[in-house]
């Protein structure tokens, strides 16, 4: 099977799975940690992969993943492009409040302001959040694993207040303003 | 003479310094001391006064003379540096080129206090005679610029400004003119020609960093001169020159720290030398107030260091000399009292430059190390521009273009304190830029965030509203329709602009409320933050005189009339009973006066609709029933099996009140084994129940009921009933 989607596997009691996927395996694992330690009443899996497809052996053992996250690291250029080309391996399901992005680096001087446009014009269209992460600090990537896990109870269906991935998409999607389209 | 005098000045120095610290022994030990330098300082005069005859033409190969004289004052300069006067003496010896020494002598010039300017204005006549070779002339300019904050006082420099600038048509010494340009351009300096020939040579140059900073500080002066647009990302303006003599010039000014901080016109280090206006990592401090030109005998101008309280300031505030960086202004309260009395546009300017360049290029593109001193420095940094912002009552629009594109990279939790603090002081701005700079970044990162976020997100939101709203009351001008945007009103913006502006703000944090509270399954918290918001909304009209009223939307009251706390219940009260303040002064106005404003049919309606669902759920025991604002279909009420729902949310049984029922029913009948709470409601129980709420200090409460039953609070003896229809009649707001 060559497209992921979320609903083909029977979700398991009081677990949610979440996909880091990242070209430079940098962060990731660090990121990882963060999120397992800060979870203490869920069950959450953080798989962690380079790009996607993700290997067709081991698919059947896999749990429901259910949110998707590619950290763009904005001092490489690799990064964003092999996060857009593992796009087209995404259900249409996922694109419904299931998949955000996680940019490292953002405030750096070296990085090229085109690139951090293209991210922020790709989450855009399609619909998904921007994550910016300070993942240098402690506290930087506690807020960011913090974060990833508000995102992810709620699309996991774990949220205790009834809401779901799409509608609480549309508050946390990021927006390109128009007039940036112009120039 | 001099030397008796300098070595006079050193023995009284050295004894002060004794008299603080060790005994008198070591006192007379200094002395012998001085006295034995005293002995030595004599070849190192005849050195120099043999070294000031030497006639045009003599040769150095050879010369033993000259060579012990010169090798003499070397050591001199290069151990303890070199006084004033002699500074100037081998600075003339130099570029006068009498003895071919001059790099020798250049390179050793290391001054041990001061340089007089005069002998700065000779060398640049020297360098006007054009005999000296391009070489010499590099090295003489990087001199200069070395020890600039060194010179004396500058206003014969900035004199001959026309004649340096001369130079800068020259391709080698270009970049250190443009160097020391930057350095001593004043206002009056920058003229239309200048700017023509600058452009000129960029022209022919190339887009060289060093000019575009010159042309960029004649922009912050001028701005209607300069029109081309500076990029917002300048990458490196001057290098740093002082290579040559830095580390002998540090070693000499550390030697003699103690008398360089006796002068007051010398603190500065070699660290804030002008050089140190280049970029440096991790460099986020407020400079130490220093001089750019300094004083003169004849023109009596008081530098912004030496004033030393309010008084003084006030005396000579006319004629005051604004510090070499802009930055130092921060630091010191007497210096902001000074900008705001004055309201002088370029010191305004230059400072929005230096700020933001310091914003722009040190903290935010700096990739944070996490090392907890960088961490340190910029949150020192920004509480320093929050506290000026805060004396100033204005914010520096440099900080607010900063705020904006931090703001959209920002990861929620680094310095949020700080960043939230500032985020609140922006200014007015039009409703559709607020949206887009600062809501959208803001709501993406609110929904994402824990709940300590968003309240802190509440209340940065409400203290911007707050002073938007006293903004307007103090600043709307006379006709009432424009708000003038700065404090001189310069900028304007309509009133009904502002207006759509809070109206903007007002709607998204009610969206954001609505929301956040039942994400957060109506945190105590959030729910109490709200509750601020709406308490400044509420009294916009009376308290601020803004002709606006905006009721809070379902998802806020009703979480609040059903709270499970009281005080949550009581400032809704509160609030309820403010609006209907409001609302009724409103009303009034629009019948007397017929023109001013309108508040919309709609505003009412929300209004009695909330009131009658509050009325009849606490009141009247009536809740969820038709016609009570919320209604819930009956089949359902059943399902739920809870008896007498109608009356679960009313004064006694309200889980917010329970506590207080059952209470007041212990102390009331305190035989009965039996808790019967619905006996508190009936007859005179019932006032006596209200009267024992009121004094556990519910005043919001009070004043809820007092304003929407016209009785005082020892009079509310009617019946629920007779009170609704009381209510009914009297604070339905007809529109």
């Amino acid at each position: 099977m060559a497209l992921l989607t979320p609903y083909s596997k029977i979700p398991e009691l009081n677990t949610a799975t979440v996909l880091l996927v990242e070209n430079e395996e940098q962060f990731q694992s660090r990121l990882a940690d963060a999120i397992v330690q800060q979870e203490k009443d869920i069950n959450v899996n953080v798989r962690l992969a380079r790009k996607l497809p993700l290997p067709v052996e081991n698919s059947e053992t896999r749990p429901r993943i259910d949110l998707v996250v590619f950290i763009v690291n904005l001092l490489s250029e690799r990064s964003l492009q092999a996060a857009e080309s593992s796009l087209s391996h995404l259900g249409p399901d996922y694109f419904l409040g299931k998949l955000c992005f996680l940019v490292t680096d953002a405030r750096c001087g070296a990085v090229p302001q085109e690139r951090l446009l293209s991210v922020r014009r790709l989450a855009a269209s399609h619909h998904c959040p921007v994550i910016y992460a300070e993942h240098q600090t402690e506290d930087g990537i506690t807020m960011t694993a913090m974060r990833v896990l508000t995102i992810l109870k709620v699309s996991a269906g774990l949220s205790p207040v009834a809401t779901t991935a799409l509608y609480l998409s549309t508050f946390t999607r990021c927006t390109f303003p128009s007039d940036f389209d112009e120039d | 003479m001099m030397a008796n005098i300098s070595d006079l000045s050193r023995v009284a120095l050295d004894s002060s310094r004794d008299s603080s610290g060790s005994g008198s022994s070591s006192r007379s030990l200094r002395v012998a001391e001085s006295m034995k330098k005293k002995g030595e300082t004599n070849p190192f005069r005849s050195a120099l006064s043999s070294l000031s005859q030497v006639r045009e033409g003599t040769t150095v190969k050879g010369n033993d003379e000259l060579e012990r004289n010169l090798v003499v004052v070397e050591t001199i300069a290069f151990g303890q540096g070199l006084p004033p006067e002699a500074v100037s003496l081998l600075l003339d010896l130099a570029l006068s080129l009498r003895s071919g020494t001059c790099s020798r002598v250049l390179k050793f010039l290391i001054p041990a206090s001061v340089v007089p300017q005069e002998a700065i204005v000779r060398g640049v006549s020297w360098l006007c005679v054009g005999k000296m070779p391009v070489n010499a002339q590099v090295l003489f300019l990087r001199w200069v610029l070395t020890v600039f904050d060194l010179i004396d006082c500058k206003d014969h420099l900035r004199a001959i400004y026309g004649f340096i600038f001369s130079f800068v048509t020259e391709e080698n010494l270009c970049p250190f003119i443009c160097h020391l340009l930057y350095l001593l351009t004043m206002r009056e300096h920058v003229q239309p020609y200048r700017v023509r020939k600058l452009l000129d040579v960029q022209a022919k140059m190339g887009r060289q960093p060093y000019l575009m900073q010159l042309l960029a500080l004649y922009k912050v002066f001028r701005p209607e001169l300069v029109s081309f647009s500076v990029p917002t990302r300048m990458r490196t303006g001057f290098k740093n020159h002082n290579s040559t003599w830095k580390a002998a010039l540090t070693a000499v000014q550390r030697k003699n720290r103690a008398e360089v901080m006796a002068d007051h016109s010398l603190t500065v280090e070699v660290k804030e030398k002008p050089t140190s206006r280049k970029r440096k990592l991790h460099h986020l401090d407020v400079p130490a107030l220093s001089s750019a030109f300094d004083t003169n005998s004849e023109r009596k101008v008081f530098r912004l260091q030496e004033l030393q309280s309010f008084t003084e300031l006030i005396q000579n505030i006319h004629n005051i000399e604004l510090p070499a960086q802009m930055g130092s202004l921060l630091g010191s309260s007497l210096a902001l009292h000074y900008l705001d009395c004055v309201q002088d546009e370029s010191a305004f300017l230059r400072l929005n430059f230096w700020l933001g360049h310091s914003l722009q290029e040190e903290f935010l593109l700096c990739p944070a190390d996490g090392s907890l001193s960088s961490l340190a420095e910029a949150s020192q940094f920004l509480s320093i521009i929050l506290s000026s912002q805060q004396f100033l009552q204005e914010s520096f629009f440099s900080t607010e273009s900063f705020l904006y594109k931090f703001l959209t990279v920002w990861d929620g939790s680094l310095l949020r304190t700080h960043f939230l603090d500032l985020l609140s002081h922006v200014p007015l701005m039009p409703s559709h830029y607020i949206k887009v700079l600062v809501f959208e970044p803001l709501m993406q990162l609110y929904f994402t965030s824990a709940v300590f976020f968003k309240c802190s997100v509440m209340e940065c939101l409400n203290n911007m509203l707050v002073k938007w709203l006293t903004w307007h009351s103090v600043n709307a001008l006379e006709d009432g329709l424009d708000i003038s945007l700065n404090s001189n009103g310069t900028v304007t913006m309509t009133l009904s602009g502002f207006m759509d502006t809070i109206i903007e703000l007002v709607r998204f944090v009610g969206r954001l409320a609505a929301e956040g509270l039942r994400l957060e399954n109506c945190h105590v918290l959030l729910l109490s933050q709200t509750l601020t918001f709406y308490e400044t909304v509420c009294d916009m009209f009376v308290k601020y005189g803004l002709p606006l009223v905006i009721m809070p939307p379902a998802g806020v009251f009703y979480p609040a009339l059903l709270a499970t706390d009281s005080l949550t219940v009581d400032r809704l009260g509160y609030i309820m009973y403010r609006y209907r303040e409001n609302l009724t002064l409103a009303k009034k106005q629009e019948q007397q006066s017929e023109q001013t404003f309108h508040i919309s049919r709609n505003t009412y309606q929300e209004f009695n609709q909330h009131l009658v669902a509050m009325v009849s759920c606490l009141w009247n025991s009536k809740s969820f029933l038709p016609g009570t604002g919320f209604e819930i279909d009956e089949c359902l009420l059943t399902q739920t099996k809870v008896p007498e729902y109608g009356s679960r949310f009313d004064l006694v049984h309200h889980p917010a009140f329970f506590k207080y029922a059952i209470e007041f029913h212990q102390k009331f009948w305190p035989r009965r084994k039996r808790v019967d709470l619905a006996s508190i409601k009936v007859g005179k129980y019932w006032n006596w129940y209200v009267e024992f709420l009121f004094s556990q200090g519910f005043d919001g409460l009070n004043d809820f009921i007092q304003v929407n039953t016209g009785h005082s609070s020892s009079s509310v003896l009617c019946q629920s009933l007779t009170l609704f229809i009381c209510l009914s009649g009297q604070c339905h707001i007809e529109d």
